[in-house]
């Protein structure tokens, strides 16, 4: 029992990673129709910018945060404003290929910067964890559930209590009327790639304190997140905490009780069921078309 | 006159050109495919130094020497990106379009299975110091060398070991990644545990994508075993043990087949390191030495002078594997640019080669192996790698049992 209650929580607590940095991919999926190929690099510079302030300045993980989301944010509206705006209107095969082009710059930019060398970020406190009645919950990853839900509970305070949020959702839901009354839609487009890219880069950050940290790691990141997304329902931002939580937990639980080989193939089969049965998401809120 | 004056500039042009081709074969072209990207990009990396290393030190004396005539070595290299197909394609590249004399081992199992395929079918001689899964020695190969042991045998140290621990261990888990190299080392383990009377209480094989090892390694920890032994590479190491931290999993040992020999990762693991036990074919205070590198210790501090960090066995053995290919030229008095003949011949003296080197006994058998070879066992202690086994070659004892995580 206590095995299962461990496997559990420790699937839950996968799941929490990958909703925060899958909330991004949603947000800026749900609002442009944009599939972002180059997400999982934006994770790598989160990750990356840590690991260099820790390293060469010995600030806290957590402390870099702050500066993740603002660089990140800046990162994301400059690509969005100067770069991917120009092929938004145009059809979907356009964008994928600009996005796995910027994906490869990237990715082979920070190779020849950083070179292969796998890196992490090692604390004095790294790896720490309570024991909860037997139950072991690290506190690194129990952070970064919490940011899993601050990220989306204030995703949606954005989204439905802000002007720019209000504005975003009139322009996903209809941009030629939002147009029309008077939103600048690409600076709205611009402003949803920065807080997607702000937020992912936050995960980033946090992953970098238990996972290995390399130029060319970004792709996985994005594979994952996109199951995450299919799971929990496309553009349908609570939807990535309930795709995380399920990917995570499945994964989990497989690798505990049948073998961690499995747990890649049961993700893939997870995605492929619910793109047949429920291509909306988990709660049928996502975007179909 | 005037046209006499053009024949005579046309002549020297002819001359001059004749020459330079000339003076451009006056130096050993060798090339290899090696990863400097992906998953074993930072593992190849170390093959690249060790191969510039060995290159920078002949021809700081000149180059080969060949019938008393020096000859420079000039290296190239593709990166195969990882990828297995990739290091056959560009290996291909070097011998038919780049028509490089000679070629040398990349890096990993799968590349350099690919790789030596190529090389056998234009008679090339490929000597690896990174590659050793045994599928590499079953070809029945004649050009393809390793001076490394077979990956069942290397981490033989790492098992062997536990006949000097106390109390001796009684049960151990084997996990590893699926891929070619580290299967076989984990088939190793299970080899020469039994050998040792250790029960195998937990085996798994995972893929090498994985992301998050903590559910796997939940279930090692649930079946209590006293020694975790894992086939691994550098990422594969460390990504165990942040996991086993994570879980707060102890057993009294943990072994490595490879990783923990590579700096970095010390470098990033800093205190959790300590206690890490991991297969090595070599170490610097070994009583080894040669012509060129000198003694084994020579040729680590010598290697930190260059790169600022000291090599791991890899490296040793890659350095090792083209020097034992130098000899063996100026064996033959072997001259640029090389022949077909010339290949053939270089093979045939590999396979007769004795050679002692900074590395140890070089000697390959009918299957490209070298078998002079004993493995070896190093330990992380106090941030250096100690060899700990076996016990005539060892700097300390090894550190056992493991302290728990919360205790450090």
């Amino acid at each position: 029992m206590l095995l299962f209650l461990q496997s559990l929580l420790n699937g839950i607590l996968l799941g929490g990673i990958y909703a925060s940095y899958s909330a991004g991919f949603s947000l800026i999926f749900g609002v442009m129709g944009v599939v972002n190929i180059f997400h999982g690099e934006m994770v790598m510079l989160g990750a990356f910018l840590t690991y260099w302030i820790f390293t060469l300045f010995h600030i806290d993980p957590f402390l870099t945060i702050p500066f993740s989301i603002l660089s990140l944010f800046i990162f994301g509206y400059l690509v969005q404003r100067f770069v991917i705006n120009r092929v938004v209107e145009a059809p979907p095969m356009i964008s994928y290929i600009l996005t796995f082009g910027i994906h490869l710059i990237i990715a082979y930019t920070a190779l020849w910067v950083w070179t292969a060398d796998f890196r992490t970020v090692t604390t004095s406190y790294s790896g720490f964890n309570a024991n909860i009645g037997g139950i072991i919950v690290p506190y690194a990853r129990l952070a970064t559930f919490g940011l899993a839900l601050f990220v989306v509970v204030g995703l949606y305070i954005l989204l439905y209590k802000s002007e720019v949020g209000r504005a975003i959702q009139a322009t996903a839901q209809d941009k030629e009327v939002a147009r029309l009354m008077g939103v600048n839609i690409n600076r709205i487009y611009a402003i949803t790639f920065g807080v997607g890219a702000a937020i992912t880069g936050m995960a980033g950050s946090l992953i970098s304190t238990y996972f290995i940290v390399f130029p060319q790691m970004g792709l996985p990141y994005t594979i994952i997140a996109f199951c995450v997304v299919v799971l929990g329902g496309m553009g349908y931002i609570p939807g990535a905490l309930w795709g995380g939580l399920i990917l995570g937990v499945v994964q989990s639980l497989t690798a505990t009780y049948l073998n961690a080989g499995l747990s890649g193939a049961f993700t893939f089969i997870l995605l492929f069921i619910m793109l047949i049965v429920r291509p909306a998401g988990i709660v049928g809120k996502g975007i179909v078309e | 006159m005037l046209k006499l004056g053009f024949r005579v500039i046309t002549v020297g042009l002819v001359v001059l050109f004749a020459s330079g081709i000339a003076l451009a074969q006056q130096k050993f072209r060798i090339g290899y495919a090696v990863p400097l990207t992906g998953t074993f990009g930072r593992d190849g990396n170390l093959v690249k130094d060790a191969y510039a290393f060995w290159a920078d030190l002949v021809n700081a004396k000149g180059g080969i020497e060949v019938k008393g005539k020096k000859y420079p070595i000039e290296l190239s290299f593709i990166d195969d990106k990882s990828m297995a197909a990739e290091n056959a394609k560009f290996t291909e590249k070097l011998i038919t379009e780049d028509k490089v004399d000679l070629v040398l081992g990349g890096f990993g199992s799968d590349s350099v299975f690919a790789g030596s395929a190529v090389a056998e079918k234009y008679k090339y001689p490929l000597i690896s110091g990174a590659a050793s899964s045994n599928k590499l020695f079953e070809r029945g190969f004649k050009y393809y060398f390793s001076t490394l042991g077979k990956a069942t045998e290397e981490v033989r140290g790492c098992v062997d070991i536990i006949q000097i621990l106390s109390p001796k261990p009684k049960t151990a888990a084997i996990i590893g990644s699926d891929i070619l190299f580290t299967s076989l080392a984990c088939e190793g383990y299970k080899k020469y545990a039994a050998q040792n009377g250790i029960e195998i209480v937990h085996f798994e094989l995972f893929p090498i994508t994985l992301q998050d090892y903590n559910s796997m390694l939940l279930k090692v920890k649930q079946k209590n075993p006293d020694i975790l032994f894992v086939g691994s590479h550098l990422m594969v190491a460390m990504k165990t043990i942040k996991g086993m931290k994570e879980i707060d999993f102890t057993p009294r040992m943990v072994t490595f087949s490879y990783g923990p020999t590579v700096p970095d990762f010390v470098k990033n693991l800093g205190k959790d390191a300590e206690y890490v036990v991991a297969a090595s074919e070599w170490a610097p205070n070994l009583p080894y030495r040669d012509p060129l590198f000198g003694t084994a210790k020579q040729f680590s501090e010598n290697y930190f002078k260059k790169y600022a960090r000291y090599p791991d066995y890899v490296e040793a053995a890659s350095a090792a594997g083209a020097y034992a290919m130098q000899v063996a030229i100026e064996k033959l008095r072997m001259t640029p640019p090389v022949k077909e003949g010339d290949r053939v011949k270089l093979m045939e003296e590999l396979h007769k080669q004795n050679l002692m080197t900074f590395y140890g006994v070089v000697k390959f058998g009918e299957d490209g192996a070298n078998e002079a070879h004993p493995p070896v066992a190093v330990q992380i202690q106090n941030g250096k790698l100690i060899n700990v086994f076996p016990k005539e070659a060892a700097e300390a004892s090894p550190w056992y049992p493991m302290k728990p995580w919360k205790e450090r």
